[in-house]
Parts: C-alpha cells; structure tokens; sequence
C-alpha cells in the first residue's frame, strides 16, 4: 500500500473542539481507490468528524490530509472533488427532484446539454425515472436517500463520503438499500468512505472496515478479519455479539477461569496476566451433560439459566458457577433439541474459538 | 405484514367516523371560545372605526366643515385623482420603499449574525437588545433623536467637522435616520425566525456540491430566508407608508407625505371626507397588494 494509490490518507489527522474536547485523537488511514470502506464505531466515537474533515466541512487542529496524494489543507469543500450524502440528506426544499441532481453540474458551469444529459443518467442509475419534478416534501424517506445519492454521483467525484445515509430509513428498506448501495459502487467504481454505528452495515458492505473509539482507530482491517480477531476488547465487544468472561493466562494458549476451570484459547498477554476471555455466542454447542465433549475441543460444565426466542435461533445463557455466565446461540434448525431452564449441560467450543484480550 | 401495517389496521378499526366528526366540531367550537375574545376586540375597536371611516368617506360637508351623513356622494372618492395627492402618494410611497429596503439592507446582515451564534444564551441576549427600544415610547424617543440631531448635537458637529453636512435635523436624511431607526426591530425580527430556522447542513451541501461562500448564500441561504424577508418587509413598508410621527418631528413637517395629508383633512382642514377616503384608498391599495403576495408564491409566514 504506497502513498500513490490511496484515495484518501490521513496523517496523524486530530481535531480539537475548545481546549479539552478531542474528537478526533492522531488518526492514520489509507483508503486504497476503488475502496468500500466504512467507519464503524459508536455515536461521539469521531468518526463524523473525521468524514467532515475529508470533506472539508471541518479542518484538522493537525496532521494531513490527501486525496489522490494532493494535499487538502484548508481548502474549502467546493474545491475537492468529493461529494457527500449527508446524514438528513439535506435535499434543497426549494428545488424539485432534478434541480437538486444538477446543482453541482450547474455550480461548476458544465454547459446545459451534458447537464442535462449527466442528470438523466444519475436518475436513471437510483431508478427515481419520471419523478424529476417532484419536490422533496412528496417524497418518502428511501426516495430523498436515493435523490442525496444522485446529488453526489451526478458529479463524478473521486471519492464519494457517506454519513449514516441509511439512518432514518426503516429495518427493510434499509437492508434493500445496503445491497443497492453496493451495487451502484460497483457500478461507479468510485472509493466510497461510509460512517455508520450499525455493525452489521458495516460487515455486510465493506471491503474494509476501521472500528472507531474516542477519537482513535481500534482496528482497520477486512470485515472478517475484525469479526474473528479482534484486537482489543471495544472492538471485540462492538462488532457483532461477544460473550465476555474474566480469566488469567496460566500459560501461552490457555487460561484459568475465575471457578477454577484451565481451558485452551489464543492468548496475547504473558502469563499471569488478568484477560477477558471473549466467545461469539454462535461458536458455542450444547451437549447433555452425559454426553462427553469431542477431546480436541474446551468444555464447561453448566447450568441453562435463561432462553430468549429470537425466531431464527434461540439464545440460552448458560450459568457456570463461580466463573460466570455465557451466551450460546443454537439455531433454529429442524429436530433441533430445546433446553429448559435448569437444565444440566456441557457447552463446548474450538479453542480457536475463544480469544484472550486484555483492557 | 410489517409493524406499521398492523398499526395502520388496528387505527382504522377503533375509529368510528361519527364519533370522529363530533369530536372535530368540538374541537372547533373549543378553538372559538379561545379566540372570542379577540374577535370582539378586534371588532369593536378595530374593524368598526374602519367602517366608520368608510363610511365618511362617501359622506357631505356642510359650510362649516361639520360631516354631515346626507347627500351621500363620491366627490372625496373622486378628489384622489388630484395631481396634488398623486404626487404625496408617489413621494410617500418612494419613501416606505426606500424605507424597506434600506432597513433589510441593516437588518440582514445583523440578523444572520444573531442567528449563527452558537450559545442560544448570546441569541437570546441579543434579541433583547433589539426589543429593548420598546420599553419606552416611541415620541419620547423620537424626540430623543431630536436632540442628538440637533445643531449643537455630536452628529451634525461630526458633518460640520468632515464638511459632509452642514444641518441634519429637519433634513430628509434625518427623517430616513429615524425612520430606519424606528422600524429596524420589526424588519430583525422576521429575519431572525427564518435564519434560526434554517437547516444549516444545506448550506454545507451546497459548498459540498460545488458552490463558493456567496454562491452558496445566493442559491441557498438567501431563497430559504424568503419568508423572513417579505414578513419583515411588510412589517416595515405598511407603517412607513403612512409614517406621521417621524417625517412631523424630524423632518420639521416640510415634506407633505400622505400621513400628514390626511391629518391635516382630519384637523386644519375640517374635511374628514376626503381624509376618510385617502386613508380607505391606502387601505385598499395595501389589501390586493398582501392578496396579490399570498396567492402568488407566498407561503405561510
């Protein structure tokens, strides 16, 4: 990854608001072009921030920012070829469907045929066909998400920055249009930065994905790789379900539970030291307690402390005495066995599983 | 079927559509008793003197100038013809444009700033600045202007001084300072609802989109604010119209504008038809001009 193809690198990039607030703390990215890369992290986290500053609605208090290896500084937005769909989408109310599509065309003097031509296309590709004339105010909350995105695409920016776009939309559309976002980024193959706190979103779209948390980058890296591995305990905690359960390494790959039980886990710290041993509820199965558990793998022994229905699976928490509680997510497969609550069981899990992280 | 369907469903069952219209007249009668007292105030003190004068307007004199409510007749109707009155109509209505127009010119600027404070503690402070005038009387403030503009006064030393004006108090600037001075707060006002109102994020699309500072401002800010500024501008061009106090004190009654034309028919002239039918005329004029506003591109206020 060299300086020359990133879309967009940032340099120990900080934001102070004030004297005490630090939004934004030392951040370094590479965004490669091409890229679908999304910004996850809680709200306050900075990550808007950061996505205003490559914009330039913001400026960094330091560091640098580049874009195609040009250096932004304090040039103002309409100077950078970047455009942005904004978290309200932020259609103009004075204008109809197709006037807010051309405003950047217009505003940088692209003469009016290969404007119009541009427009038609740009509405064409969000599939909003016959409705140029309308006004913002007659259209519904997925129909202004796909004018916001015309807005922006019409201009053929080198990178396209998302905030939260999908926020305001309801659980079905959102999902439809996650898939057509990605579909259109095909299509344009422009670098699109997403900011979003929903990590499924985030998962499910990006080709990589930087965990944010107070003003830092957690983790950068593909979404599977910070789903599996991830490196610290915010990341592991806010990406995806995480059963968390206190431990002490004994040595390199193994560790002790505090109700005295050793098991095998990849481990980072030396030993002795004072872990979170994290599980995903999903790697987890439930046995009978008469049943042995296959030798290669870790087993606790337990009791079914609480079900919840979820539909699509059922999610047992498991007591386990003095070293705690843990979440197991069985699907809901046919002739699945369902537990009750008192149940006696052995849970057991791949060592691979389970990842010893510390603060 | 999603969550909203069903909710949608379950709303149209429990509503039964008579129980619905005699709930909704109620509720307009209610909203009637709320504003009653209003609309008899209004009535009595506001809309009957109207009539009144309406009524005058088409009434006779007798030899002494006493109105008298016989041989009804369009004679004062047909006296606004008059070169004379035409010539104190286009004067007065010059002077509520320039009026308006000169009181948006401050007004904008100081408005907008007002409305992008960050602290809604600072916004708020200042607002009270501009209502501050309010609490004492606008003659006794006039006349205070008076004194400041005053031979002996800082401001026509100051002219003096740079040898820009020799006098200022009874000189058309001088009615223009009070003026301006007079209706600048109703002109602010209006201004400041719409700019405090303004989704600020759309001027960042619009820098986003392409367009410089002033661009921006010109596209966005300024079409968005269109409401404050015909609000403000009526505020401000009505009363102008038919300004008295000030152009009188200020202006040392030199200037004959329709506000002291149709004071002096009322008094010195003892013509209260004719000065009954100025005043319906202004009125008139005022009403189609609003209507016209609203019917076309004039939203809600």
């Amino acid at each position: 990854m060299t300086a020359e193809t990133s879309a967009v690198s940032l340099h120990g990039v900080t934001k102070r608001f004030g004297k005490d607030v630090v939004a934004v703390d030392d951040v370094d990215l590479q965004i490669q072009d091409g890229e679908f890369f999304s910004l996850l992290g809680p709200s306050g986290c900075g990550k808007t921030t950061t996505l205003r500053m490559i914009g330039g609605l913001e400026f960094p208090t330091e560091g640098s920012i580049r874009i195609f290896d040009e250096e932004m500084g304090l040039r103002p937005p309409n100077k950078r070829p970047i455009n942005t769909v904004f978290q309200s989408y932020a259609l103009f109310p004075h204008m109809n469907v197709s006037e807010n599509v051309g405003f950047g065309l217009k505003m940088q003097k692209v003469d009016d045929s290969e404007a119009r031509r541009r427009v038609g296309e740009a509405i064409d590709l969000v599939r909003l066909t016959g409705m140029e004339m309308r006004s913002p105010k007659e259209l519904s909350g997925g129909e202004q998400q796909r004018v916001a995105l015309a807005r922006a695409l019409v201009n053929r920016p080198k990178v396209l920055l998302l905030d939260e776009p999908l926020g305001a939309l309801d659980l079905k559309l959102r999902q439809t249009m996650q898939l057509e976002l990605k579909d259109i980024q095909h299509e344009v193959g422009i670098t699109f930065v997403y900011v979003t706190h929903d990590q499924g979103e985030a998962l499910t779209m990006s080709d990589r994905v930087g965990v944010m948390n107070e003003g830092q980058l957690a983790q950068v890296g593909p979404p599977e790789e910070v789903y599996e591995s991830p490196q610290s305990l915010f990341v592991a905690g806010f990406v995806g379900e995480m059963c968390l359960i206190p431990a002490v390494v004994t040595e390199s790959g193994s560790v002790r539970l505090n109700g005295g039980e050793v098991i095998r886990a990849r481990t980072l710290s030396p030993k002795g030291a004072e872990v979170t041993l994290t599980i995903r509820p999903e790697k987890l199965h439930i046995y009978t307690a008469a049943t042995d558990a296959p030798p290669d793998r870790n087993a606790l022994k337990g009791s079914i402390g609480r079900r919840t229905f979820y539909g699509e699976a059922m999610v047992y928490e498991v007591q386990l005495g003095a070293s705690g509680s843990i979440e197991v997510r069985v699907e809901n497969i046919p002739s699945i066995r369902r537990w009750s609550v008192g149940d006696q069981v052995i849970i057991d899990f791949h060592p691979e599983a389970a990842m010893a992280l510390s603060e | 079927m999603t969550l909203v369907d069903e909710r949608e469903t379950v709303e149209k069952e429990e509503v039964n559509p008579r129980l619905e219209r005699r709930a909704r007249r109620q509720e307009s009668w209610r909203g009637f008793f709320h504003a009653a007292p209003a609309y008899v105030y209004l009535t009595l003190f506001f809309v009957l003197p109207l009539l009144i004068i309406f009524v005058f307007s088409f009434a006779s004199r007798s030899n002494t100038g006493k109105p008298l409510l016989e041989n009804w007749n369009l004679d004062s109707w047909a006296r606004l013809a008059d070169p004379l009155v035409r010539t104190i109509a286009v004067r007065s209505l010059t002077m509520a444009i320039a009026n308006t127009v000169l009181c948006l010119l401050i007004a904008y600027p100081f408005a907008y700033w007002i409305a992008t404070r960050a602290r809604q503690r600072t916004r708020t402070l200042l607002l009270i600045a501009v209502l501050i005038p309010f609490w004492s009387n606008f003659l006794v403030r006039t006349y205070a202007w008076r004194m400041l503009l005053d031979s002996d006064g800082y401001i026509t030393q100051l002219g003096q001084l740079t040898g820009l004006w020799e006098r200022m108090l009874f000189t058309q600037p001088a009615v223009f300072i009070g003026l301006v001075y007079g209706y600048l707060p109703f002109m602010v006002l209006p201004l400041y609802a719409a700019l405090e109102r303004m989704d600020w994020s759309l001027v960042e699309a619009g820098r986003d989109l392409y367009a410089s500072g002033s661009k921006a401002f010109r596209r966005i800010t300024l079409p968005l604010s269109k409401p404050g500024i015909i609000a403000g501008s009526i505020l401000v061009f009505i009363p102008s119209l038919g300004a008295y106090v000030t152009p009188d004190i200020l202006g040392g009654a030199k200037t004959n504008l329709l506000g002291n034309l149709i004071v002096t028919q009322f008094q010195a002239a003892r013509n209260w038809p004719f000065g009954s039918a100025i005043s319906g005329a202004i009125l008139i004029v005022m009403l189609v001009a609003t209507m016209i506003y609203f019917r076309t591109g004039g939203r809600t206020i």
